[in-house]
């Protein structure tokens, strides 16, 4: 029986005028968002390669990965070049695209945002009606009326309804991947295979929490119109909501200083310090640097541990939606969150301070940074596993209390 | 005709009655009741509300955050610069940027400093924060899109719109009433919720508005109702080319996505890789390969001149030169001020000395002229790619246009001045301010300090407590008008386009 509705299903879905409109829409999404990133990815490393060929100061660059393709998350950061500047402070020179001011009032059109925006949506669409659609037309007592039972038909109609919509999605992404890594430029290892196959896995369960939670309206629900709008409401909620005002949210738990006060007050402390430096003897200068360095390491380090403690209270907030949990499972898998941020600019201020006492007369050059972007495990270590573990409660959830629903539906 | 309305139910039906009531204003009153006894409508309610005033309360605290932030910083800054200023530290004089007025409600764009510090935060880059824009881009504009997605189509499969028309009523007169009487049930939530941020606004101390913020505030309503409306007739546009209403909202989510989701988003990418510019690094580089010249010919050419004078001077030059040349040609304020004061002394006691160290004077300026010439080279570096950057920013903003999603968020930022324009006004102001004030100021307090002690240096503290403040004033309300009204238009001819396609549509629609 189980197979009759789960193939019920996917042919219902495969001729419905909704399956063509969802199926082209998001395969030209998909491929197309996979081929301007790539472009962009281009660009990216062909800026690398110009600041790499003739660094000759001190200054740390890390190449784009490719798999910021898919997931561009904060490669851009990421890839901005680190130097020395004032009082021993690093500098930052911004990227490329910084020049072009455009991008700052839009998001990139990559494949995490197809995914966490526009399929969460298609998800949705897809499962709205599965239940209410179904006692509109008549159809739902016709099929409870024999010997089925009610989770038999709700697991049948779950596994059809999803796998019609998933395939297709795999499809797109399958066909966008292989026509990116054909390229030269784009060199993925297995490394970044294992990555790639775990964000997918990701994304389906992503996917999964929105088609559920489709299926619950609808098993909540007695009308379709009624079960489409609540689902609208609900996905924007989830979507964009939770996520963009659990980020402003924090900031009234947090107090915490602009970065312009912090880069002023260190400004000022270096050149007060150089003022002072006049007056005094040379004897004391190194004394005096080492008191300005240890003021400004302060002010830094009160700084960072109020950041750490925003980016918490922001990370806890967010998760509450699926949404937010995934963007940070799927940016940390890929290398391009907050997580590998973190890593990163830990890893400069170590470089920091090894090159402070770096001896170029005998060495010869400046040392490697030696930086390689987190492996698998160490990403599912540092809060990947936790963010993966809340999106298949929701599906649990959301599965589960369509289940119960859908016990107690009235089907008449 | 009239309107009779069951309230337990919701139902209404149509009773042909005296002609004289007009058949427009029924239609209009059915639509809009029939739209705010819906279920959508209570739902678009009280979201529409609870997250505007919840978006307002929490920006307007974050405002007051920003702006007691900024005044520390004017304050710290204003007090360092009486007491630590040097023309070597002329980026000192750069203001501090306040806080957008208009913060409460939209988040301005970050400016350059939040980019290029090693401490910036980058979670607003994956979660863009909250505000009265993505209410109306993404609330209004999906709440418009249900309002009329089923304006004929649901009609049409309950029956009613055959009953409808089989009465003496124009189908134009219908599809105006739909769109009266949808569009006004759709605002009322809007407007309510928008008021009462008004209000919260008006009583915040923290806030203080003008009568040229309110009036944006009007502009920008006025704005963000030609948008929703935008969407209201999308919808209603694809439900009369649609038989039916599961058919009519899949075309319209469809085209959301688009023209919301997707358009934007795609055109920056798009027009960086149609129109390719040069590398910042790369210009970088290439000016500082520049100054690197610039201080080689400076060097030489004063060596040079060290040379010939030995030659010519032979004792009196040696003497100069353990003077150190009385710190001229010294770039960067390494000469101890004592042997300046030293070659000064020197000169007033000794004619021909005086005499050396004027010509030496004038080969050193020349030196410097050229190696300023040189330096000139880079500034056409950065004018080219400043030019190619705005050129690559039209070309993504123009693309851009086709969605009335970034035709809407540059009139809106633009308007209240929390956009890329704002920046670049500041900027301007800033600049400008600087250029007629801090130029010459500057300048007239360093000889005034070199006339009463030679051995000023760039280096050397000067005093300017009395120095002319910046201080920021708001755009004029004109010259944004000027700024949006092409966009504004935009979004009115996707309204008149939208509504052309609907009429069309609805007067070759088969009501059976």
């Amino acid at each position: 029986m189980l197979k009759s509705i789960i193939r019920k299903e996917i042919l219902n879905n495969l001729f419905g005028y909704k399956f063509s409109i969802i199926i082209i829409l998001s395969t030209i999404l998909i491929l197309v968002s996979i081929f301007v990133m790539y472009r962009d990815y281009c660009l990216a490393l062909e800026n690398y390669e110009i600041l790499r060929m003739k660094s000759d100061d001190p200054v740390v660059v890390i190449p784009p990965t490719p798999l910021g393709i898919f997931t561009k998350g904060l490669d851009e950061n990421l890839c901005r070049s680190y130097g020395s500047g004032l009082a021993g402070q690093i500098s930052v020179s911004s990227k490329q695209q910084s020049v072009n001011i455009l991008f700052k009032l839009f998001t990139a059109p990559d494949l995490l945002y197809i995914i966490k925006v526009i399929l969460s949506l298609c998800a949705m669409l897809f499962a709205f009606d599965i239940i209410c659609g179904e006692k509109e037309i008549g159809t739902l007592r016709q099929s409870l009326s024999c010997s089925l039972k009610r989770p038999i038909l709700i697991i049948g109609k779950w596994v059809g309804g999803f796998t019609s919509f998933i395939v297709p999605f795999f499809m797109a992404v399958l066909i966008g991947t292989i026509l990116v890594t054909l390229s030269p430029m784009v060199d993925i290892n297995a490394q970044n295979w294992a990555k790639l196959g775990l964000f997918l896995l990701s994304s389906v369960i992503y996917l999964a929490v929105f088609f559920s939670l489709g299926l619950l309206i609808s098993c909540l629900t007695h009308r379709s119109s009624t079960s489409l709008v609540i689902s609208l409401f609900v996905w924007a909620m989830l979507v964009f909501l939770i996520p963009n005002l659990g980020n402003i949210l924090a900031r009234q738990f947090v107090e915490i200083p602009t970065v312009q006060q912090l880069e002023l007050k260190r400004e000022h402390s270096w050149i007060k310090n150089r003022f002072e430096k006049r007056r005094a003897d040379r004897s004391e200068h190194e004394e005096m640097d080492s008191r300005m360095r240890a003021e400004n390491d302060k002010l830094t380090e009160d700084y960072r541990n109020r950041f750490n403690r925003l980016v918490k209270v922001s990370q806890n907030i967010t998760r509450f939606s699926p949404t937010a949990a995934f963007t940070f499972l799927a940016t940390d898998i890929m290398g391009t969150g907050m997580a590998e941020e973190r890593r990163l600019k830990r890893a400069v201020l170590q470089y920091k301070d090894i090159l402070g006492d770096w001896d170029m007369d005998e060495k010869g050059k400046n040392p490697d940074l030696g930086y390689q972007r987190s492996s698998v495990k160490e990403v599912l270590g540092q809060g990947g596993l936790s963010n993966c573990l809340i999106l298949i409660l929701f599906n649990i959830l959301f599965f589960t209390g369509a289940h119960v629903a859908f016990l107690r539906y009235d089907v008449r | 005709m009239w309107l009779s309305c069951d309230m337990m139910s919701g139902d209404f039906s149509l009773k042909t009655t005296n002609k004289e009531i007009p058949m427009l204003k029924t239609i209009i009153a059915r639509e809009f009741l029939n739209n705010i006894l819906n279920l959508r409508f209570m739902i678009g309610l009280v979201l529409c509300i609870i997250v505007t005033i919840a978006c307002i309360m929490i920006l307007a605290h974050d405002y007051k955050k920003e702006l007691d932030d900024y005044n520390l910083r004017a304050n710290l800054q204003d007090e360092f610069l009486n007491n630590y200023y040097s023309i070597n530290y002329a980026r000192l004089l750069r203001p501090q940027k306040p806080p957008e007025r208009f913060r409460p409600l939209i988040i301005g764009i970050p400016g350059k400093e939040n980019a290029e510090s090693f401490d910036d935060n980058p979670l607003p880059i994956l979660f863009p924060p909250l505000d009265f824009l993505f209410i109306v881009t993404i609330i209004m504009s999906l709440l418009a899109i249900l309002f009329s997605y089923d304006a004929i189509t649901g009609e049409r499969q309950s029956g009613t719109l055959r009953l409808v028309i089989a009465n003496s009523i124009s189908r134009t007169k219908i599809l105006f009433g739909k769109l009266v009487g949808g569009a006004a049930s759709l605002l009322i939530p809007f407007i309510l919720s928008l008021l009462v941020g008004a209000l919260y606004i008006s009583v915040n101390p923290a806030i203080q508005w003008d009568g040229f913020a309110w009036a944006e505030l009007a502009f920008l309503t006025a704005a963000s109702c030609t948008f929703i409306t935008l969407f209201y007739l999308l919808g209603l546009m694809l439900s009369t080319f649609s038989r039916y209403s599961a058919t009519s909202i899949l075309n319209c989510l469809f085209l959301w996505v688009l023209l919301i989701l997707v358009i934007p988003n795609m055109c920056p990418y798009i027009s960086a890789q149609l129109y390719r510019i040069p590398s910042i690094k790369e210009t970088e580089r290439k000016d500082s390969e520049i100054e690197r010249h610039s201080l080689e010919v400076f060097w030489e050419r004063n060596n040079e001149t060290a040379k010939k004078f030995k030659s010519h001077y032979g004792k009196l030059w040696s003497e100069f030169e353990s003077m150190q040349f009385g710190g001229i040609g010294d770039l960067f304020s390494r000469v101890d001020p004592k042997y300046r004061e030293a070659a000064h002394q020197r000169a007033a006691a000794d004619p021909e000395f005086k005499r050396m160290m004027d010509a030496f004077v004038e080969e050193v300026e020349k030196a410097r002229e050229e190696m300023v010439r040189i330096r000139g080279e880079s500034d056409k570096l950065w004018e080219d790619l400043n030019t190619k950057a705005a050129f690559q920013t039209k070309l993504a903003k123009n693309l851009a246009c086709i969605s009335p999603y970034a035709n809407f968020v540059y009139v809106a930022r633009d308007l209240t001045g929390t956009g890329l324009r704002s920046l670049e006004y500041f900027e301007r102001t800033e600049k400008e301010h600087r250029k007629k004030w801090y130029g010459p100021y500057i300048t007239k307090k360093f000889k005034d300090a070199q006339k009463n002690d030679p051995t000023v240096t760039y280096d050397s503290f000067l005093d300017i407590s009395d120095r002319p403040r910046f201080v920021f004033k708001e755009e004029a309300l004109k010259d944004k008008l000027n700024e949006v009204l092409p966009y504004w238009g935009i979004l009115v001819l996707f309204n008149v386009l939208f509504f052309v396609a609907a009429f069309a549509g609805f007067m070759r629609y088969d009501v059976r």
